[in-house]
């Protein structure tokens, strides 16, 4: 019995790398581990809807073969074998209008942030965020680094929170504002400063994530005190 | 997925290892006691981290790779990273880590072409 993530996976081998692959099955969570002929017809329906931006966003070519050939894998022109009577064609969105209609007011997005699978998935996310609102390839790939890390420090020194990120615009073009904040212990002021010296070291070997996003992004703020969470806001801002 | 390992290839005296998963602490920690072990056992004169299917390698993952690298070195043995992509580099440099304790390779071929001029 095929599942979505075997059909499909066969199908982006070779031009999505499998760690992608991984983030992107992550995001359709029980739908990837689904039996191919077990999917309704909304599932077929999400799983393309995924599927058309991950791969528009991380295939390096022929981005509209394989978004063609996921469409047949998941059975999409013989969807309406079994019930044809309900004349609604169940065929994928095989044409939705992504990408440049999907201007408008952008809503923030907010990712919850659990277990190291979360990093991947934020980091994802981020990475496709950043593309979608015009940041250049390079400062996507900053953007999804600076994800990365502050996931990272939420899973290993808070257990859990959230990465928020939005799409803003102002007069200088479009940007990409991220929050990342949780309700851990926080940092301590000495430890804060030893941290912005460089010379703090946790017994993880971290310490310097905060230190290089801080690097990475327009602005920084961080907002933390011992028993109060951390929150970290910052901003990638399109190449000037 | 769950006890997912990565694998080691050897080549020659040389090991290969090409990681086309997520690094999590559980796996990096794994890698890196397997590969000393194969260092010993095959007296490998060199280690080869394929990272070309990685596409972001933040300040952790960094940390892996140059503790990988110090232990491959402990053993007498050269660690080699290659197929860091150039956003992945240039993003890197700005944040200010070092990849200080690996030696660095384009392509595979010429890591392998490096370790063979060592060993002469």
């Amino acid at each position: 019995m095929k599942t979505v993530e075997n059909e499909i996976g066969a199908i982006l081998a070779g031009t999505i790398s499998a760690i992608t692959q991984r983030s992107i099955f992550n995001r359709l969570g029980p739908l990837a581990a689904m039996p191919v002929s077990q999917l309704s017809n909304s599932d077929r329906t999400t799983v393309m809807t995924e599927l058309e931006s991950s791969v528009r966003l991380f295939a390096r070519r022929n981005s509209a073969e394989l978004i063609a050939s996921c469409a047949r894998a998941l059975g999409a022109e013989t969807a309406a074998a079994p019930a044809p009577a309900h004349g609604a064609p169940a065929a994928a969105p095989a044409s939705s209008p992504n990408g440049a209609a999907a201007a408008g007011a952008s809503p923030s997005k907010r990712l919850p942030i659990e277990q190291e699978k979360d990093i991947a998935t934020a980091r994802l996310e981020a990475w496709s965020e950043a593309v979608r609102i015009g940041l250049s390839k390079f400062t996507s790939v900053k953007v999804a680094t600076a994800v990365s890390e502050l996931a990272r420090n939420i899973v290993f020194y808070a257990g859990r929170g959230s990465v928020e990120l939005r799409a803003v615009r102002d007069d200088k073009g479009p940007a990409l504002r991220i929050v990342a904040a949780d309700q851990g212990p926080g940092i301590d002021p000495a430890k804060l400063a030893e941290i912005w010296a460089g010379t703090y070291k946790s017994q993880r070997g971290m310490g310097k994530g905060l230190v290089a996003v801080k690097k990475l992004v327009d602005e920084f703020q961080l907002d933390t005190a011992p028993g109060r969470g951390t929150t970290v806001t910052c901003m990638f801002r399109g190449e000037r | 997925m769950k006890d997912q390992q990565i694998p080691i290839i050897q080549i020659r005296n040389c090991l290969l290892v090409s990681i086309q998963t997520e690094l999590h602490d559980r796996l990096a920690l794994d890698l890196q006691e397997s590969l000393m072990e194969r260092v010993r056992i095959t007296d490998a004169r060199g280690v080869i981290l394929d990272v070309s299917a990685v596409e972001v390698i933040d300040s952790y993952i960094t940390r892996i790779l140059n503790d990988i690298g110090k232990s491959v070195r402990f053993m007498g043995a050269e660690c080699y990273i290659v197929g860091i992509r150039p956003a992945v580099a240039m993003t890197l440099i700005e944040m200010g880590v070092e990849l200080d304790s690996v030696n660095t390779a384009l392509s595979l071929d010429l890591a392998l072409e490096k370790l063979e001029l060592l060993q002469s």
